[in-house]
């Protein structure tokens, strides 16, 4: 198994030895957890935010894995059916510790865009490319605006644009349809470029 | 060109603002069907509001994709594995 610069798994990396886990092997699993942690723990973390807490749902994602075993009906990939459980259980403990998103289902309508007969209510203004290059402050504030996101989708928005996963994967892994899947996506990535548009009107008004 | 593009949008013959940014996600995919393709192209490339849309779009998920760095502790693999030698019956 490689890694690239990014630290996304190589597509061709091994699948775990099925029966092995079947059998309670517990070399099977140390492989297992030494494949799958980086990338289900950098998952995780992404919903969470929080390093201490993304181990223990870790630590509880392998140990249910462990114990499901049986339940894997091979209708999917065995780290579709893994990272299915590690989701779960992070967003489940986002609603426990009420660190949860800002946003609603309502607010992200409210940032989609607005037209009369068909036509923009109010024409797009141009991106500044000075504020555009200044990579940390836009990075800084996108990702506070990702996790503003409603908690299903930001889930959609780390699996399919930062982890990359495809589309019928994240479907499998939220228990949703790929159809469900696009257009959230979709209505995530317009919410944020709203956001980040005002960003840069208020940025470049302030400026002046 | 642009003259009977306009006329043809007008008259519900060729997609609207609404329905060209509905497409965005596909056609970023490269999914769209071709001939959606072309009218989604002839658009872009005439309209003052759609083109500057599609660019932030496409510009929104490039910055998404530079992703935050999330850190992987050094001891994670033992750290989980320690966890499941205490918790999991393993057959050895």
């Amino acid at each position: 198994m490689t890694e690239t610069a990014r630290g996304h798994i190589d597509k061709t990396s091994l699948e775990p030895d099925l029966e092995a886990l079947l059998a309670g092997d517990e070399k099977a699993f140390e492989l297992l957890v030494a494949q799958e942690s980086p990338r289900l723990f950098r998952i995780i973390h992404r919903i969470l935010g929080d390093e201490e807490e993304s181990k223990n749902i870790l630590q509880e994602t392998f140990l249910q894995a462990f114990q499901r075993m049986h339940t894997f009906r091979r209708e999917s990939k065995f780290t579709t059916w893994l990272y299915a459980i590690g989701i779960n259980l992070a967003r489940g403990s986002l609603r426990k510790s009420k660190r949860m998103t800002s946003l609603d289902d309502a607010d992200v309508e409210r940032l989609q865009p607005s037209f009369s007969k068909g036509m923009f209510v109010e024409s797009p203004q141009s991106w500044d490319p000075l504020k555009l290059a200044e990579r940390t402050d836009r990075h800084k504030f996108l990702h506070q605006a990702i996790d503003k996101l409603p908690e299903d989708y930001k889930a959609i928005v780390i699996l399919r644009d930062i982890e990359e996963h495809s589309t019928e994967e994240v479907a499998k892994m939220l228990n949703i349809t790929g159809g469900a899947v696009r257009v959230r996506l979709h209505r995530a990535r317009v919410a944020l470029r709203t956001m980040l548009n005002t960003h840069f009107q208020y940025q470049s008004q302030s400026s002046k | 060109m642009k003259a009977l593009i306009m006329a043809k949008t007008l008259l519900g013959m060729a997609p609207n603002c609404k329905k060209v940014t509905s497409f965005l996600a596909e056609y970023v995919e490269g999914t769209l069907p071709e001939k959606l393709r072309q009218q989604f192209d002839q658009h872009i490339g005439m309209c003052k509001c759609c083109g500057p849309y599609f660019e932030q779009y496409r510009a929104t998920i490039g910055m998404i994709k530079e992703g935050k760095e999330v850190a992987i502790p050094s001891e994670l693999v033992e750290h989980t594995m320690s966890f499941l030698r205490k918790n999991a019956d393993f057959k050895h």
